[in-house]
């Protein structure tokens, strides 16, 4: 049975933008061929998702003020929503595992519970750290006469301190569950 | 590696067709399809010329019959772009998106898609504003003013239908007169709405989030200028989806695939059918019929190869 959600244009902000799970929409019409065509790959995920992921349509002959909200010039567009954004979206009638793949990326970009979401952003905080430590020594390489100068001293002293922070944080990270 | 008898690549009406035929001749089969099944007649609204269906049937709807007819004798279907083709004695070798696979004969089928203008901007605003499909997308320009680029039957025919949305419809074309049939030129230059923008071609197509405006240049004064539109309709005609065959087949000199009147290419156990094969009619019917054809022929190809499966005739 599929658990596709009928999306109306009074029922949209309470079903996608309130919606605890990261959802996707259909916008489609009852006149195009290939919004015909991806529905049946909607119905058998949102049967496969369930409770992780919610798949909802909304008919755009109908529902014009939320058609016209998002900008809708060209259907089938599969707008994807999280925390009540618009954060991604696919164009036309694509196959089944381009769809699947972008409800794995959505959903781990935008984990339903605490510890996958401290994950994302301590994930985030990590990669930052060591990005702007690469962007420092590679400074550091192009530079002369470094020793002499206070004001490196004192930058390197704290990026030592930053790194070994990143390391605690990259322990915890590793130690999160999941 | 995954081996079949005959892989067809391509999952329109052609192609649909082919790997019927090929499955219920007991070949194991494997048809191939990049995107959505069903060719380019989903797009169709209404399919009036397809015998059979008196009344007309929706393009998708007959798409799907189609899939589900051809997947009924053991047909497998996977989603999968064709990337190359090899020939490997004693048979081809298909590169994929997905992997690499093996069959006696190949059925190409992989028909055509829009032409693009192949400007700055189309493709980051393809589905906001850049479209190519006037019967899908014309709904979302209800008393606004869009383009139609093209002058061809195509072109016109999509200017009239949009102008039952649009508040103003302009008309670029590259020429100063159109390559449309004499009665559809009639019907558009009596048309109140319409406007037509002669000996231009677009340049640039620009906007922020949506399309706003088009660049234009004057090909004889070489004189340029901007539109405001909130729509582009581009119907400057078909390419064949043949890029990944041409090392390998005879195409012509617009890159459709050379075939005799049963199928068959240059190459020795490949078969084309459909829209990307020379001088196609472009039906449904028509690429029904080649697939049909296409199908024989690889089934008499292996037959005579004699390294098929235990045979029964199609």
């Amino acid at each position: 049975m599929s658990k596709i959600v009928q999306i109306t244009d009074e029922n949209f902000e309470e079903e996608v933008l309130n919606s605890d799970l990261p959802t996707e929409v259909d916008f489609w019409a009852p006149w195009c061929g290939p919004c015909q065509m991806v529905i049946p790959i909607y119905e058998k995920l949102s049967e496969e998702y369930e409770g992780r992921f919610k798949f909802c349509m909304i008919n755009v002959d109908e529902n014009q003020r939320t058609a016209v909200k998002y900008q809708i010039m060209s259907i089938p567009m599969q707008k994807y929503f999280a925390n009540g954004e618009n954060v991604d979206e696919i164009l036309g009638a694509v196959p089944e595992q381009t769809i699947r793949a972008m409800v794995e990326d959505i959903l781990k970009r935008f984990p339903a519970d605490e510890t996958g979401r401290l994950k994302v952003l301590l994930t985030s905080w990590v990669e930052h750290n060591q990005k702007h430590a690469e962007k420092f020594n590679k400074w550091v390489e192009k530079s002369n006469n470094l020793e002499d100068n206070p004001i490196y001293n004192s930058v390197l002293q704290a990026a030592q301190e930053l790194k070994k922070a990143n390391e605690q944080l990259s322990q915890v990270l590793m130690q999160l569950p999941g | 590696m995954a081996r079949y008898d005959v892989i067809t690549i391509g999952g329109g009406p052609a192609g649909l067709t082919a790997g019927l035929y090929t499955s219920r001749a007991g070949l194991k089969s494997l048809l191939l399809e990049r995107g959505a099944l069903g060719g380019q007649m989903v797009n169709a609204m209404l399919v009036e010329n397809y015998p059979g269906f008196p009344e007309g049937i929706a393009g998708s709807e007959l798409g799907s019959l189609m899939h589900q007819q051809a997947v009924r004798y053991g047909l497998e279907v996977a989603t999968a772009e064709a990337i190359d083709i090899s020939q490997e004695q004693p048979c081809y070798s298909i590169s994929t998106t997905e992997g690499s696979l093996e069959a006696s004969a190949v059925i190409i089928a992989a028909g055509s898609e829009y032409r693009k203008l192949e400007v700055t901007g189309e493709e980051r605003l393809s589905g906001h504003g850049v479209s190519y499909c006037a019967t899908c997308d014309g709904f979302f320009f209800r008393n606004r003013e869009v383009a139609v680029v093209g002058g061809g039957d195509t072109a016109i025919t999509d200017a009239l239908e949009l102008s039952q949305h649009a508040s103003k419809v302009y008309v670029i074309h590259r020429r100063d007169q159109l390559r449309a049939g004499k009665a559809l030129q009639e019907r558009a230059f009596a048309h109140p709405k319409l406007e037509f923008i002669w000996d231009t071609v677009v340049e640039e197509v620009s906007g922020d989030k949506v399309l706003e405006e088009l660049k234009l240049r004057h090909v004889k004064t070489g004189q340029q200028s901007n539109l405001k539109v909130n729509g582009v309709f581009v119907a400057v005609g078909l390419m064949p989806n043949s890029r990944s065959f041409f090392n390998i087949l005879e195409l012509d000199d617009f890159g459709y695939i050379v075939t005799d009147e049963m199928m068959a290419t240059s190459a020795p156990g490949i078969f084309a059918a459909g829209d990307i094969r020379r001088n196609s009619p472009r039906q449904i019917a028509a690429a029904v019929g080649d697939g049909v054809a296409a199908a024989m022929s690889a089934f008499k190809y292996i037959q005579e190869q004699g390294n098929g499966a235990k045979l029964r005739s199609p």
